[in-house]
């Protein structure tokens, strides 16, 4: 690798005009070009912030192509997509880890990111090499064996980004033999899987006007899927689709409808001019039908919507759309004219259900609103809700899957009406769930937190947020707040068994096939738990809260799973917990001993 | 209001008073003034940035009296209106409703709010 580990000798490089990059921070470096840096103009020394690789890495398992995303269901060896596969079930084959052995976990390998705030990442595994994001846009490739680092970038970020919700990332996608990352300024940045060169970078929008993204782009034949986040600063929002080749634009599809379009009669005057509805999560794929699914964010102002009066079409929303063209073929919408940051991105599983002794192709989500839902996957016609999180008391759903709200629960200005949930969830879409098609069980790692929601007068200005108000923390500020990760029947919407957690539980989880369950908590512990019972088998304190997606892969003939340790106060201080979050930034792997 | 904190605002409308009155003043005299600036900052300065309550958000807390950029009428009027040079506070003047007015309207409800604390 070409790095250097001190300021000292990344100086002397510097004056040396080696193959350091070295670009002044906001520029991208030209892969492979040796600095041109003189030293006149190396004074004050540059941030060295892009460190590649020239060795031989890998197994030599060639480009990751469509048949790798196909077969990651079966594929104990890889772990492709933010969702494990393109159903999003995050259900790892691998069957040797089970309820009898999970206890004996044992930590193999261990890496410092150097990064706070929440490490919210799925890792990326692929010919034996992992691919680690962390908080602030810093990507790793390290051995997957033995967590050798064999090439670092560090995104030089803006000093004035707009962000609601913390420096987040969570995973970067495979496609050939390039890895991408989105960016908290708003771009997707290609590398070269091996080297770290970077091929290619485009803007995906103006990061001064509200825009970032943060997701793990979904590669689709031979696209990457990226959507945007902003919905807290009135941005139209949006999700993109980039030839991976050459990182052009191939189709965008906002997220809002433009003057003169269908959808603007569902908001009041020209509101939608600033109406939100981002695209800040990964979507799923249905290679039988040949559709994409992409869930959307709140409408904008998140708190007050007395200007956007309507159902402010396509927020909170699922929409199917043709992954060739962008085009939406249907819609559903979760939560109308949402006034709690319902966000209705939370994960989405394309699973079979059972409806009177048939199989029926469904999509099913426990959504941000305390619902789980179940939607007929090619129409998009509504079969069925059931509530997931304990408390709930801003609405009921009707048979038509629209919410009858109770008009308390609206924000006023001095509000004393508990709303359940919170505005962060239930489930929330920073974290994942897990499904084990075998046991026909959906995990949901769910906060319980209750607020009051106050609204004021409302000013747009560009770039900064656009709220309308507040929640108050009556829940976390009383200290009656908690969480759960809850087994859901799939087939009923009914909940099987709560493991309980004294605090919000925030982390992503991992189903796998020998019958367990990963996730981790608020206080710092990686947890397995028995995927058909909800049994304790196993925790590990990691330190740092826990906020990551955990994943499973086989490398060298033996298991590992991998888990982040990383949290931050600001954004779990909505849901709850302690007030001395554990921080940190350190990924976890753990196998079996030999 | 404590005695004390009644005596903080007294002495604060007095240094106030030696220089040229404060648009604020007439507005914290006034219950509806008070309330509009309330709601100003429930809807438009809280949420994701100046929270209600001690926290550890970026943007500050503005209710402890700790003045960043100075605590005169004029000195927070001047932060809200031109904005705060490297950080993502920018200038607001001209963004509100009622313009200036409400600017003013919102330094009588946290100068009275922080007196309150």
């Amino acid at each position: 690798m070409r790095y250097s580990v001190t300021a000292v000798t990344a100086a002397l490089l510097t004056l040396v005009g080696c193959e350091q990059a070295t670009v002044p921070q906001g520029e991208a470096p030209a892969a492979g070009t040796p600095s041109e840096t003189t030293a006149v103009e190396a004074a004050p020394a540059p941030v060295i912030h892009h460190w590649t690789n020239d060795k031989e890495i890998g197994r030599g398992d060639g480009p990751a192509n469509t048949e790798h995303l196909l077969s990651a269901p079966s594929d104990p060896e890889q772990w492709l997509l933010y969702g494990g596969d393109y159903a999003n079930h995050r259900h790892s084959p691998i069957d040797d880890i089970t309820p009898d052995n999970a206890s004996s976990l044992k930590v193999a390998w261990a890496f410092p990111t150097g990064t706070s705030q929440q490490f919210e990442v799925s890792p990326t595994v692929y010919d034996g090499i992992m691919y680690v994001t962390t908080s602030y846009n810093r990507i790793f490739a390290l051995d997957a064996v033995t967590g050798e680092i064999y090439w670092r970038y560090d995104h030089q970020q803006p000093d004035d980004l707009r962000l609601c919700c913390g420096t987040v990332n969570r995973g970067a996608a495979i496609a050939g033999d390039l890895v991408l990352m989105a960016t908290l300024d708003a771009k997707l940045i290609a590398f070269n899987r091996l080297t770290g060169e970077i091929a290619w970078e485009k803007t995906l929008a103006d990061y001064a006007k509200g825009f970032s993204a943060t997701s793990m782009p979904l590669i689709v034949k031979d696209m990457a899927i990226i959507g945007i986040a902003g919905g807290e600063f009135g941005v139209r929002g949006f999700f993109d689709a980039y030839d991976v080749a050459t990182g052009e634009l191939r189709w965008r599809h906002y997220t809002v409808p433009a003057e003169g379009e269908p959808g603007t009669e569902t908001w009041a005057g020209d509101s939608y001019k600033t109406g939100g509805a981002p695209a800040w999560t990964s979507g799923a794929y249905d290679p039988e039908t040949d559709i994409l699914y992409w869930t959307t964010g709140n409408p904008s102002p998140d708190w007050n919507g007395d200007l956007r009066a309507g159902d402010n079409l396509y927020s909170n929303s699922l929409l199917a759309v043709d992954p060739d063209t962008g085009e939406r073929l249907w819609h559903f919408q979760f939560t109308p004219h949402d006034v709690w940051d319902y966000d209705g991105n939370t994960q989405i599983f394309l699973t079979d259900v059972q409806r009177d002794g048939e199989a029926v192709k469904a999509i099913v989500q426990a959504n941000r609103n305390g619902y789980f839902y179940t939607l007929d996957r090619a129409t998009g016609a509504f079969m069925g809700a059931t509530q997931y999180v304990e408390q709930v008391t801003w609405a009921t759903i009707d048979e038509n899957g629209r919410p009858v709200v109770d008009p308390r629960a609206n924000p006023v200005e001095e509000p004393d009406f508990r709303v359940c949930p919170g505005n962060l969830g239930g489930m929330n879409g920073a974290f994942s769930g897990a499904l084990n098609p075998d046991l026909g069980l959906a995990y949901i790692p769910t906060i319980e937190s209750c607020q009051y929601f106050q609204k004021g007068i409302v000013a747009f200005v560009e770039g900064q947020p656009f709220m309308g108000g507040l929640p108050i923390i009556v829940d976390v500020m009383s200290g009656a707040d908690y969480g759960h990760l809850s087994a859901i029947d799939i087939h009923t919407g009914e909940v099987r068994w709560r493991f309980r957690d004294p605090e919000p539980m925030m982390a992503g989880a991992l189903s796998m096939a020998g019958g367990v369950v990963f996730t981790g908590n608020r206080d710092g512990f990686a947890l397995a738990l028995d995927a058909a019972t909800g049994e304790l088998l196993w925790k590990f304190r990691m330190g740092g809260g826990v906020r990551s997606q955990p994943v499973a892969y086989r490398a060298g003939g033996k298991t590992y799973v991998a888990i982040g340790s990383g949290n931050d106060l600001t954004i779990a201080g909505f849901a709850g917990g302690s007030v001395a979050v554990p921080e940190g930034g350190h990924l976890f792997v753990f196998s079996l001993p030999d | 209001m404590t005695i004390r904190n009644t005596l903080l605002v007294a002495v604060a409308i007095l240094v106030a008073g030696c220089g040229p009155a404060s648009p604020a003043d007439t507005f914290r005299a006034d219950p509806e003034a008070m309330k509009r600036g309330k709601s100003l900052f429930v809807g438009t300065c809280a949420g994701y940035c100046h929270n209600t309550v001690a926290d550890n958000r970026d943007a500050p807390y503005l209710f402890d009296r700790q003045w960043l950029h100075g605590g005169t009428d004029r000195e927070i009027f001047d932060s809200i209106a031109n904005g705060i040079p490297g950080t993502t506070m920018i200038p607001f003047k001209g963004k509100l409703p009622q313009g200036d007015d409400d600017i003013w309207r919102l330094v009588a409800y946290i100068t009275t709010a922080a007196a309150n604390q």
